[in-house]
């Protein structure tokens, strides 16, 4: 276990490393990369993502998957949409919105948690279903007609030139960093995700936990897609598709096995440093989105491979065994 | 000074004897001007944008213009996202001019008026904002109610006059392809000669080869009485093209719509497609480079009635936009349609 934290924080050493050669790399670069207003943009181009990465962090120390997250933001966008357009209060419509994230994540947490089908599956299936609505909601249209104070949130700054988003961000990261990393029910995720067996077997309610969180997810979800409604002013049935992939690259390459039971919130946090200072790095350098995406999926084999490495040496190659299969 | 009373000049002709006078007071770009611009097509890897980005280029050398014309674009599968992240990164590196064809609907609008803001000129070619907020002009390729015309007139010549036609388009919420299905649909309702072709479907292979192939396939399967698909898009109609000729359904179904020469050539002389129409994407991206030259350069105003001369193309003017209310563009025009006998020279 020692060893195991040692490994963890070097890996976060890791990454602050990483980090910070990028920042150094990208403003000797380029002279507009520092700029305030430039760094908001870093921060707004990807903040849906992100918010859903920390969310994302809970679900797969937990050991599970959930592969829905960008099909529950697009459900969202499109019924705020839908909703505004039918004449519905801009405030009751993001109730709604967020109730649909509460129920579709109940949906998720009920099959995964109580029937016990694996999440891969179960959220595989919701992808589609999420998605299949949102498409049915807005059929081939684009909806551009929401209140001024909505687009006003998404676009510009609320305090000191800082946008809602951003703050939303930083105020759910803290909440998020108590629960898991100075809470019961954060240790409860971290043991549940090592092993949910040994769990069950000393007293906790697992699928109420694995619930909760999951329920979580399609809320947080919601409220992302909501954001990017506002932000882009505008919403079709193909928003935040293929986001998901985006989000579970940054929270792995934060350090949290896919296997679960290790990984921090302050690990994520450094990847999505990393991955957006890259990304805008490289879009100030022109590089084309190719070659973007070439280079976080190098970066994330590497921090795949990078603890397997450390791992094998630290346990012998003996605790590997068991993941390989 | 000399552009400055050229432009005026121009200014007071037009606003005393309209359009007609045009010609004699189109503004002349001073070449040599250093203005960085960025190309930003849909995405990557279609040759058309190739093309266009080649016109563009000729045009940049022309103009002698010492800054950086950059061609980027975003990844298929990130289209949305990634355009308007180029379109943030345009304004904060502090480009002249971003030149879009908009896959982003109007999503793209709040980035791209952060863009203007900054002092960056946005022109969209080849696909417009929606709601045109954002955009200075647009350069529209052809008129794009005569688009709706000239592919009804394509259907009506394979058809001999009678059958069923089915659409397969790109994505569901390009707007120029949205408009150009409208405009047909609306030729369709509206002319007697049309009142034996049936449209029977309007399906999306999102641009890309395999998916418009499988649709393409399904659409023959969902309708057996089907005569012809109208894929009003170069990755669309070769597709379609490819999957009649590969499942031998060349003499039942026909396949039409806009393509490149080149991509199409052996499926016009074989027969599967018959018959089509284009017009040409480094001509579109020739004319985008010089208005988005002029109008970052200061030379041109972007009011309407205003006219310029486009290098070898000759003169234009910027117009309103007759589809999209309150927005402005610049016609291109016309286009070819392509058949067996003249497809084989357009494809070299």
């Amino acid at each position: 276990m020692k060893n195991a934290m040692n490994r963890l924080r070097s890996w976060e050493g890791f990454l602050l490393c990483a980090l910070i050669f990028i920042i150094l790399m990208n403003a000797s670069l380029s002279h507009q990369f520092l700029s305030f207003s430039n760094v908001i943009n870093l921060f707004q181009l990807s903040i849906e993502k992100i918010i859903v990465a920390l969310i994302m962090t809970f679900i797969i120390i937990n050991a599970e998957i959930d592969l829905s997250v960008g099909s529950m933001m697009g459900l969202s966008a499109c019924a705020f949409g839908v909703l505004v357009q039918q004449g519905v209060p801009g405030g009751l419509a993001i109730l709604i919105c967020l109730s649909i994230g509460v129920l579709g994540g109940a949906l998720n947490g009920w099959f995964i948690a109580k029937v016990g089908l694996p999440s891969l599956v179960v959220t595989l299936a919701t992808l589609i279903g999420f998605r299949g609505l949102a498409r049915v909601l807005v059929e081939d249209r684009g909806i551009n007609d929401f209140p001024d104070w909505f687009d006003a949130l998404g676009q510009k700054g609320i305090i000191a030139g800082v946008p809602f988003a951003l703050i939303a961000f930083v105020v759910l990261f803290v909440i998020l960093y108590v629960v898991l990393q100075r809470s019961g029910f954060g240790r409860k995720t971290y043991v549940i995700g090592t092993n949910r067996d040994v769990a069950d077997f000393a007293g906790v309610d697992t699928a109420r936990h694995k619930m909760i969180i999951f329920i979580a997810s399609g809320v947080i979800s919601a409220f992302a897609g909501l954001l990017y409604a506002a932000r882009v002013g505008a919403v079709r049935g193909d928003v935040a598709l293929g986001f998901e992939l985006d989000i579970i690259t940054i929270v792995l390459l934060g350090g949290v096995s896919i296997f679960g039971g290790t990984g921090t919130l302050t690990g994520t946090l450094l990847a999505i440093l990393i991955v957006l200072s890259l990304r805008n790095g490289m879009a100030l350098l022109n590089v084309t989105g190719h070659i973007q995406t070439g280079v976080i999926g190098l970066l994330l084999i590497a921090s795949v491979i990078a603890p397997r490495i450390d791992l094998s040496r630290v346990f012998g190659g003996g605790g590997q065994q068991r993941t390989q299969k | 000074m000399k552009k400055l009373t050229g432009i005026t000049a121009a200014a007071v002709l037009l606003g005393s004897t309209g359009f007609a006078a045009a010609a004699d007071g189109a503004v002349s770009l001073e070449s040599g001007k250093d203005i960085d611009m960025v190309l930003l097509p849909k995405f990557l890897g279609i040759l058309v944008f190739d093309q266009a980005n080649e016109g563009a280029q000729e045009a940049h050398a022309e103009l002698g213009n010492p800054g950086e014309l950059l061609f980027v674009g975003p990844t298929p599968e990130n289209s949305t996202a990634g355009q308007i992240e180029i379109m943030t990164t345009s304004a904060t590196q502090g480009q002249g001019a971003v030149m879009l064809s908009n896959n982003a609907g109007d999503q793209i609008s709040p980035s791209a008026l952060a863009a203007q803001k900054a002092g960056t000129k946005v022109v969209t070619w080849d696909s417009p904002i929606p709601s045109g907020e954002g955009e200075d002009v647009f350069v529209a390729q052809v008129d794009f109610g005569s688009i709706g015309v000239v592919m009804a007139d394509m259907a009506h010549s394979i058809l001999d006059g009678a059958g069923e036609m089915a659409v397969l388009s790109a994505t569901p919420d390009a707007s120029n392809q949205n408009a150009w299905i409208a405009s047909m649909k609306e030729v369709l309702e509206s002319d007697e000669k049309y009142a034996d072709i049936t449209l029977v479907d309007v399906v999306y292979g999102d641009d890309q080869a395999e998916v418009s192939y499988n649709r393409a396939l399904a659409l023959v399967d969902q309708h057996p009485d089907l005569g012809v698909i109208m894929s009003p898009t170069t990755v669309g109609i070769q597709a379609a093209a490819k999957a009649m000729q590969d499942e031998g359904l060349c003499e039942q179904v026909r396949v039409s719509g806009l393509g490149l020469p080149s991509e199409m050539a052996s499926y016009t002389m074989n027969g599967c497609a018959p018959e089509f129409a284009l017009w040409d994407f480094r001509d579109l991206g020739y004319l985008t480079y010089y208005t988005a030259y002029g109008l970052a350069s200061g030379q041109l105003t972007g009011e309407l009635g205003e006219t310029f001369t486009a290098g070898r193309m000759g003169d234009y003017t910027i117009e309103q936009d007759p589809g999209r209310e309150g927005s402005k563009r610049i016609l291109m025009g016309p286009f070819t349609v392509y058949n067996a006998e003249n497809v084989e020279a357009a494809a070299k």
